[in-house]
């Protein structure tokens, strides 16, 4: 992009460790306001680590940037309501088995509820607009251990997308997902992305990273490329990262990337 | 020629008389025996030398019997009398310590009923003798037998009884007339665990002619519902020193005629062994509850 | 929806409180009485106010107690076998209570000291510094698992010390079997006063915290991606623990099963947020409590039975029902 505004999320000298182990060598990054990034990369590349990182989960090196402020001089209620994260995995525990897909929905708007009050009525329009925009409005008393694997995936995509933030960070969110449903994910991640949110998407299906406007190619920890979804040179370094094993071609319009 | 066969002869008669002798002395040779609580017969060869007791009124009951000095290992509960203490600890009555029983090499032990110890302790080859009094009447059957294992006389034993005897019928009979039938509530432990008339120290109580609250048929040691004390409305109150703390401030409490006339007993640990082991300090224990019996309330009541 | 049926189990549950209370009223050491006939006795009334109502009353707020600190143990740790004494609390409380047993007596100055702390004081100040200990140990509340770890450890460490100084003497030993198995027998109009302001705290904080258990329950890291100031919080979550279950075993002892078993009776009648589920555990576990000590009272009266048997038998009865129930509707 060619807009000199201040980059939605952007990350300097970015180092992370896992158990003690080097993940990220080095990032820089800017993501510019009011796009659709998916981060694409063999097993191991530190996809879901720098996710993680930049959305200030995981201690780091290095400088990471929300709307040009630092990461840690923004007051975390106001960070929350600026940036959502969805976890990787879904719910994988049963803890949250006992809470309504509504409640669950609901706990998006934490960060924008005062402590103590009851949910005002934006944050009830908030969270039926997240539910039906996820399809899940119709069962949203019942409680999450009797939902299916995708059906849970979408009260979760629900949960975050509750929260109404600008940047939206989600690792995997096809996760359970069959393909009209995913189809409907992507498509809802395009709308996000053109009515001006930032969405950040880590995704091992290649053809859903190659429906972004951008893709952030990584492989062992380093940012390879990063570039338009429909450029060539972005294409080749896709194929480079996975050694030549993926071929990228058009089908139907759409860019998918076969296995070879 | 006629000589060296009577020579033979005699020689033959008297290997003979001496092979006869053996014969028949080992079915006289086992001077002592007692039956113990589990109806095995025990038998000693000689008085035995080496000692060792499991449980406080055993070691007691020896010591009364003259053979303290034959101890040589006790169980970590005895502490009386204050010789006993210098012995080595062979663990508790409920845990004795096996290696160390046996590495003392004593040629009679002692043990409680509940103890799991007597056959690895037969086992390992060692005369064991099951003994335990938990009544009035135990302690004069414990003592006999203890004393026929000794090699005492049972004439000196049944002596020491008498003796014991006596001492606790003088102390009922030191008790003024009036102090007779007083109801009477016997804390053992916070719980609260009541002595009730089935118990040792519930026949001592007895026999100095004071009424137990707790009946014969709700046990030796009850667990009682505390509104039962209140109703019972107990004249007197004794009480281990240890668990009576706050026990006039127990709810309801208040309203009993013990607590109001301040008539409750708080007796020492010392004091409370002697009251709870049915051993030979009974007269001893009798005398303390006695005291207790006929001391004055603090308020004159 | 939920709320509705929330409501009205609330309401039910109170309800069974409240004739329980008067049954345990009528319920003393001659089995069951008629209270109107005891009214014309006076010593008999008395006995009723100040011995029956108050310790009925004190199972319930100890049982609530145990089942508010049973249902923030197993939302703190996402785990539906925790029960309040996780953190060592009641290790520590058995050992203060062996340790006040056994100075008595030993010097005059200890004595005094012991007499001043009782042994409900003891078993507290037991309670809440094993817990101190379990959080030294697991530094911080950050690590859920080196959390209920260093909890283990605690309980353990502490139960062998408890055992080493119980077995030194016969009638400690005795003593603190009594404390262990639980009763309440010894609480009195005060002692229910100590417990409610206890329980209002604690609702009243955990309830404020309710939303933290929640969003927990969704991950560690996304109720940190909410803003959640979670070291803070989880830190407030097990001082109500602490405190909640100190009071409840300073006064009533060891009484096992209450805090684990009252969420799940919950859960089994209805699914709901921790914002309702922690305030029912606690209705559902006082009332369990009380029924298990009316019945205690009761069965061999005028002797009684551990409460602590009875709960096991009351709770774990319905639980196993309830499996068995679940299993045989499940599709092969």
């Amino acid at each position: 992009m060619n807009a000199p505004s201040t980059p939605a999320l952007a990350a300097h000298g970015l180092r992370a460790r896992l158990g003690g182990v080097p993940v990220l060598h080095g990032i820089d990054l800017a993501l510019a306001p009011g796009g659709w990034t998916s981060i694409v990369g063999p097993n191991g590349a530190g996809k879901s680590t720098l996710l993680r990182v930049l959305a200030g989960l995981l201690p780091h090196d290095g400088q990471v940037l929300l709307q040009g402020r630092r990461l840690a001089q923004w007051p975390a209620r106001a960070r929350a309501r600026t940036l959502a994260w969805l976890a990787q995995g879904g719910v994988a525990d049963a803890a949250a088995d006992d809470l309504s897909s509504y409640d669950v929905a609901m706990l998006g708007r934490l960060p924008h509820q005062r402590w103590l009050a009851a949910p005002s009525a934006a944050d009830r329009a908030a969270v039926e607009e997240a539910l039906r925009r996820t399809q899940a409005w119709d069962w949203r008393a019942r409680p999450l251990g009797q939902l299916s694997g995708g059906e849970r995936q979408r009260v979760l995509l629900a949960r975050a997308l509750a929260v109404q933030a600008e940047v939206l960070l989600m690792d995997e969110p096809l996760a359970n997902l069959d393909p009209p449903h995913q189809a409907d994910c992507l498509a809802m991640a395009r709308e996000l992305a053109a009515a001006g949110h930032t969405v950040v998407t880590v995704l091992h299906e290649l053809h859903a990273a190659l429906s972004a406007d951008r893709v952030l190619v990584m492989a062992a920890g380093r940012v390879v490329h990063h570039g338009a979804s429909g450029d060539a040179a972005t294409h080749r370094a896709l194929e480079d990262v996975f050694e030549g094993r993926v071929r990228v071609h058009a089908v139907d319009g759409q860019w998918v990337a076969l296995p070879h | 020629m006629m000589r060296d066969a009577m020579h033979s002869l005699t020689r033959l008669v008297r290997r003979a008389a001496a092979l006869c002798a053996l014969a028949v002395l080992p079915v006289h040779a086992a001077p002592l025996q007692a039956t113990d609580d589990l109806g095995t017969v025990v038998r000693l060869a000689a008085p035995p030398q080496r000692i060792v007791a499991t449980l406080p009124s055993l070691t007691e009951t020896v010591c009364e019997l003259g053979a303290c000095g034959r101890l040589v290992g006790v169980d970590r509960y005895s502490n009386w009398p204050a010789q006993v203490r210098a012995l080595p600890q062979v663990g508790g009555g409920l845990d004795p310590n096996v290696e160390a029983i046996v590495a003392l090499k004593p040629d009679l032990v002692l043990v409680a009923q509940s103890s799991r110890v007597v056959e690895r302790l037969q086992g390992l080859g060692l005369t064991v003798a099951v003994l335990e009094p938990k009544t009035h009447a135990d302690v004069q059957r414990v003592m006999r037998r203890v004393a026929d294992l000794l090699g005492v006389a049972g004439a000196e034993a049944d002596a020491v009884w008498r003796r014991i005897d006596a001492a606790v019928e003088a102390a009922a009979q030191s008790l003024p007339l009036e102090r007779r039938g007083t109801r009477v509530y016997i804390e053992v432990n916070t719980g609260p665990y009541a002595a009730g008339q089935s118990s040792f120290i519930g026949e001592t109580l007895t026999r100095l002619h004071a009424r137990n609250i707790v009946p014969a048929e709700l046990g030796p040691f009850p667990k009682l519902n505390p509104e039962y004390v209140v109703r019972a409305n107990p004249a007197l109150i004794m009480v281990g020193a240890r668990s009576a703390a706050g026990l006039e401030q127990r709810p309801g409490w208040a309203g009993i005629e013990a607590v109001k006339t301040g008539r409750v007993c708080r007796f020492t640990a010392e004091q409370s062994d002697v009251l709870v082991r049915p051993g030979p300090r009974m007269a001893e224990a009798a005398r303390l509850m006695a005291g207790c019996l006929a001391r004055p309330a603090p308020s004159g009541g | 929806m939920h709320a509705a049926r929330a409501h009205w189990l609330a309401l039910w549950l109170l309800l069974a409180a409240a004739g329980l209370l008067l049954l345990g009223a009528a319920i003393g050491s001659t089995g069951v009485e008629r209270l109107w006939q005891m009214q014309a006795d006076p010593t008999a009334w008395q006995i009723v106010w100040d011995i029956r109502v108050p310790r009925t009353l004190g199972a319930w707020l100890a049982g609530a107690l145990l089942g508010l600190a049973g249902a923030v143990a197993q939302g703190l740790f996402r785990n539906p076998l925790a029960d309040p004494y996780l953190l060592g609390s009641a290790s520590g409380a058995s050992l203060a209570v062996a340790l006040a047993l056994t100075a008595f007596g030993v010097s005059p100055g200890a004595t005094h000291w012991v007499v001043r702390l009782g042994m409900t004081g003891a078993a507290f100040t037991g309670a809440v510094l094993a817990v101190l200990l379990t959080l030294t140990l697991a530094r911080g509340v950050q690590q859920t698992l080196r959390l209920l770890l260093a909890g283990v450890i605690v309980g353990v460490v502490l139960g062998a010390l408890k055992d080493l100084i119980t077995i030194a003497s016969a009638d400690v030993l005795q003593a603190i079997t009594a404390f262990m198995l639980g009763s309440t027998g010894l609480v009195g109009w005060s002692a229910g006063a100590v417990m409610a302001a206890t329980l209002a705290v604690c609702l009243l904080a955990a309830w404020m915290l309710a939303p933290v258990l929640d969003s927990l329950a969704l991950g560690e890291a996304t109720a940190a991606s909410l803003g959640l100031p979670l070291p803070a919080m989880r830190a407030a979550l097990v001082a109500v623990l602490a405190l909640a279950t100190g009071a409840a075993v300073a006064q009533t002892g060891l009484i096992a099963f209450v805090g684990l078993a009252a969420p799940h009776l919950v859960r089994s009648i209805l699914k709901t947020t921790h914002a309702r589920l922690v305030p029912l555990s606690a209705l559902m576990g006082g009332l369990l409590l009380m029924a298990a000590d009316l019945l205690a009272r009761w069965l061999i009266a005028p002797q009684e039975l551990p409460v602590g048997v009875l709960t096991a038998v009351l709770g774990g009865s319905y639980l196993l029902w309830l499996m068995h129930r679940r299993g045989r509707g499940r599709v092969a």
